[in-house]
């Protein structure tokens, strides 16, 4: 990937066109961007990444991102064109946004989803009188142009693997003795910038509804939300929802995909109450035999997942959660804030382990990386918590805890073997 | 070996609740719950004195656990033993910190405790022996310590096998399975039927019991607590906007309400802008002077005790909230408001 006057795909090379790029961001609320470019492998670092997306298209016809850049009632399915081992992502200060890094090589590099692809990187200049409020909005618009606008170019391109995406195991048709498994999918909903958008409207309010997941991967959820960056589910991790991904490699084989059901995270909880008890009659009225539930956020977002594998256990379904683990820096705190009585959990990381990342040679989206009140480009000793996606509340990072009894255990097993 | 124990007032016999803001002191030989230790060690070790202090005055001032080193020190210990504190928080916090003390003033020291109190954490490298939750298992607990002096007196480490409490640090690690992978792998083990399968174990948390009301309002001090980071405008001292190691305190004497312009909110957990417009719906000083104006509450407690809840683990919350808990019962206070964000 590189950048040039013109954008153009040509055998698996990526030239992102600048000007091109730059007029998908002209907005009054931004005065001016810059596109940069990162790829895994640089000594680079990204300060304070936004959102982040894959560039998909449907063709000329268009049809991604609905609610945005399509509208709802559009033939659904068909074609999508992904660029594969691409993202794009704006990076900088917002006041909401929590800050966070992705580092393209080293430590960082290795825990985040992001340190692993080729980065289109957009440094932004909020507009004198413009709110941060309609920067953001400017900046999301931008990112979901620019990602259509590099996956047009590649339209015409033959490709390198084509996918097909089963439709969901609907209710009453024969299993062949499997076990129905579908996705629980939260969505973080705490207004503006902790907000995230079905059909380009923000869930909050609404009631757990059944999804198509082919709507999700074509762009239907578009996050706003710039909450805890380890424990955030950007856009592009929701075009790829890890959870989904790995229920249907496994699908007519040990399992059969029974859909996905995405929710909502109240802030109150009676409501987050109502949610959960909705969200498991949904599951078992849709013929669910078991379900994953994954959240985005930490602390309050604990509890719908605790409300939400206790509701589904008691309706007999078998339910597992993601949960990233909060025990402390050497590991020995009580590892869930708050966790279910029943079911099993996953832990995608403890949130408090430090990191520490080697010193890099350039810094995009600014010049100090104020947690750990340093250049942007030193080496620094950060929390885990900081690392873009790195404890991916949808399960697309590869971390995990063991206690060291655990540990123990298995390495007298890896002896015996 | 000469032997320094270290108990709180109530099981020194100097009182219960009432008492806890007494300060440090020795008595001679063995007091309390050392009797039976003293019994059950037989006559090779010696509880020559007992150290005591009041569970609020120790929990609320972290210099105390040094100035106790220095008093077992001038009682020629050679061991410092705590507790046992069974589930107690203030008191298991102490003797946690002391032993921590204890153990950097190159001093031996062994404290027992149940392996759930909030205050396990702070006694470091320290070793820790199990304790019942209560004291109703105060001579099963006593013999697990007594054979843990024991075996310390032949120079051996304690392990697990002792009682010890091992500190299972839960290790953060790279797999070759991404989680959601792994998600898969265990619904489908416990759909065959394994029901015991987790990465994290589940269960095990507290039900906390409310106390009861409060019994005479009008002439109960209350205090305002909170841990949405309600701080004066620019933050002076740094509080953490999220994953919290301590908290702070700050006079509102005199004040009727929170200036909007003079406190802010660093909690990086929620949007702060409604907070900030008017700190008073984050810590309710404004309500609450009016309730103290009309008589419905006595007096509002003279400052404000804050951290961020943001993200902050368990282990710290839990020991804020044992400092917090003496910190208020040593000043008076009968009743907290604590809001969260």
């Amino acid at each position: 990937m590189e950048i040039g006057a013109a954008t153009r795909y040509e055998q698996h090379q990526l030239v992102v066109g600048r000007e091109q790029a730059q007029a998908l961001f002209a907005d009054p609320a931004l005065a001016a961007v810059r596109v940069h470019v990162a790829a895994p492998g640089d000594p680079t670092r990204i300060i304070a990444p936004l959102d982040v997306v894959e560039p998909r298209s449907k063709g000329p016809g268009g049809g991604v991102f609905p609610g945005w850049m399509a509208p709802v009632n559009r033939p659904r399915g068909g074609d999508t064109h992904v660029l594969r081992g691409a993202a794009v992502l704006a990076a900088g200060y917002l006041p909401r946004n929590q800050e966070g890094l992705i580092d393209m090589s080293g430590p960082a590099a290795e825990r985040s989803p992001f340190g692993r692809t080729n980065n289109v990187v957009i440094e932004f200049d909020r507009a004198d009188g413009a709110s941060w409020q309609e920067a953001e909005v400017a900046l999301r618009r931008g990112l979901l142009r620019l990602a259509v606008h590099l996956a047009d170019a590649a339209v015409d391109a033959p490709p390198d693997v084509v996918e097909e995406l089963a439709a969901p195991h609907r209710p009453g048709m024969s299993t062949g003795g499997l076990p129905r498994v579908g996705a629980i999918t939260n969505l973080q909903t705490q207004g503006a910038f902790k907000d995230v958008f079905v059909y380009g409207r923000s869930m909050a309010g609404s009631l757990p509804t059944l999804f198509d997941p082919v709507e999700i991967e074509d762009g239907a959820v578009v996050s706003g939300q710039y909450g805890h960056p380890a424990l955030r589910n950007p856009t592009y991790i929701h075009q790829n929802n890890p959870v989904v991904a790995e229920l249907r490699a496994r699908d007519g084989q040990d399992l059969c995909f029974a859909g996905v059901v995405l929710c909502p995270e109240p802030v109150e909880q009676a409501d987050k109450e109502l949610v959960s008890t909705h969200a498991a009659w949904l599951c078992r009225a849709a013929g669910f035999d078991a379900a994953i539930v994954t959240k985005e956020g930490a602390g309050n977002a604990d509890n719908d997942l605790m409300l939400k594998v206790d509701a589904l256990e008691a309706d007999g379904l078998t339910a597992v959660a993601l949960y990233a683990e909060l025990s402390g820096a050497d590991g020995t705190g009580p590892p869930l804030v708050a966790g279910p009585r029943r079911g099993a959990v996953v832990s995608t990381g403890n949130y408090d382990q430090r990191v520490k990342l080697p010193a890099v040679e350039r810094a995009l989206g600014g010049t100090r990386l104020n947690i750990a009140d340093a250049e942007a480009t030193a080496a620094v000793d950060v929390p885990t918590a900081a690392i873009l996606g790195a404890l991916s509340p949808l399960g697309a990072g590869w971390l995990t805890c063991r206690s060291e009894q655990q540990q123990l255990a298995g390495q007298k097993l890896g002896g015996a073997a | 070996m000469r032997i320094v124990h270290y108990v709180n007032q109530f099981y020194a016999g100097l009182g219960g609740e009432a008492e806890a803001g007494i300060g440090p002191r020795a008595l001679e030989g063995t007091v309390g719950p050392g009797r039976l230790l003293s019994q059950l060690l037989g006559d090779e070790h010696e509880i020559v004195v007992t150290l005591v202090c009041g569970d609020d005055y120790a929990a609320s001032n972290t210099a105390v656990a040094e100035e106790l080193v220095g008093m077992a020190r001038e009682a020629g210990a050679e061991l410092l033993v705590a507790g046992p504190a069974f589930g107690s928080g203030r008191y298991g916090l102490v003797c946690a910190r002391l032993v921590a003390a204890a153990e950097a003033a190159g001093l031996p020291a062994l404290a027992s405790m149940h392996p759930d109190n909030p205050g396990i954490s702070d006694a470091g490298g320290a070793p820790v022996v199990a304790a019942g939750a209560s004291s109703r298992q105060m001579r099963p607990t006593l013999q697990t310590v007594a054979a843990a002096i024991a075996k310390l007196a032949t120079g051996a480490n304690l392990t697990v096998a002792d009682g010890r409490v091992a500190r299972a640090a839960r290790v953060g690690q790279l797999v070759d399975q991404r989680a959601a992978a792994r998600a898969v792998e265990l619904v489908l083990r416990r759909l065959a039927g394994d029901r015991e399968s987790t990465e994290v174990p589940v269960g095990g948390f507290d039900v906390v019991t409310p106390s009861a009301p409060v019994d005479k309002l009008a002439s109960a001090t209350v205090a305002l607590v909170t841990e949405g980071a309600l701080v004066p405008a620019g933050n002076p001292d740094r509080l953490e906007s999220a994953r919290a190691t301590r908290w702070l305190r700050y006079p509102i004497e005199g004040m009727d309400s929170l200036a909007s312009g003079k406190w802010e909110s660093v909690d990086g957990g929620f949007a702060t802008t409604a907070a900030n417009a008017d700190p008073n719906r984050i810590v309710p000083l404004d309500t609450v002077r009016r309730l103290e104006r009309d008589g419905v509450i006595g007096r509002l407690h003279n400052e404000l005790l804050v951290t961020v809840g943001n993200g902050t683990q368990v282990a710290s919350a839990r020991r804020f909230g044992v400092e917090w808990a003496a910190e208020l019962r040593k000043a008076g206070v009968q009743a907290a408001i604590l809001t969260a964000t």
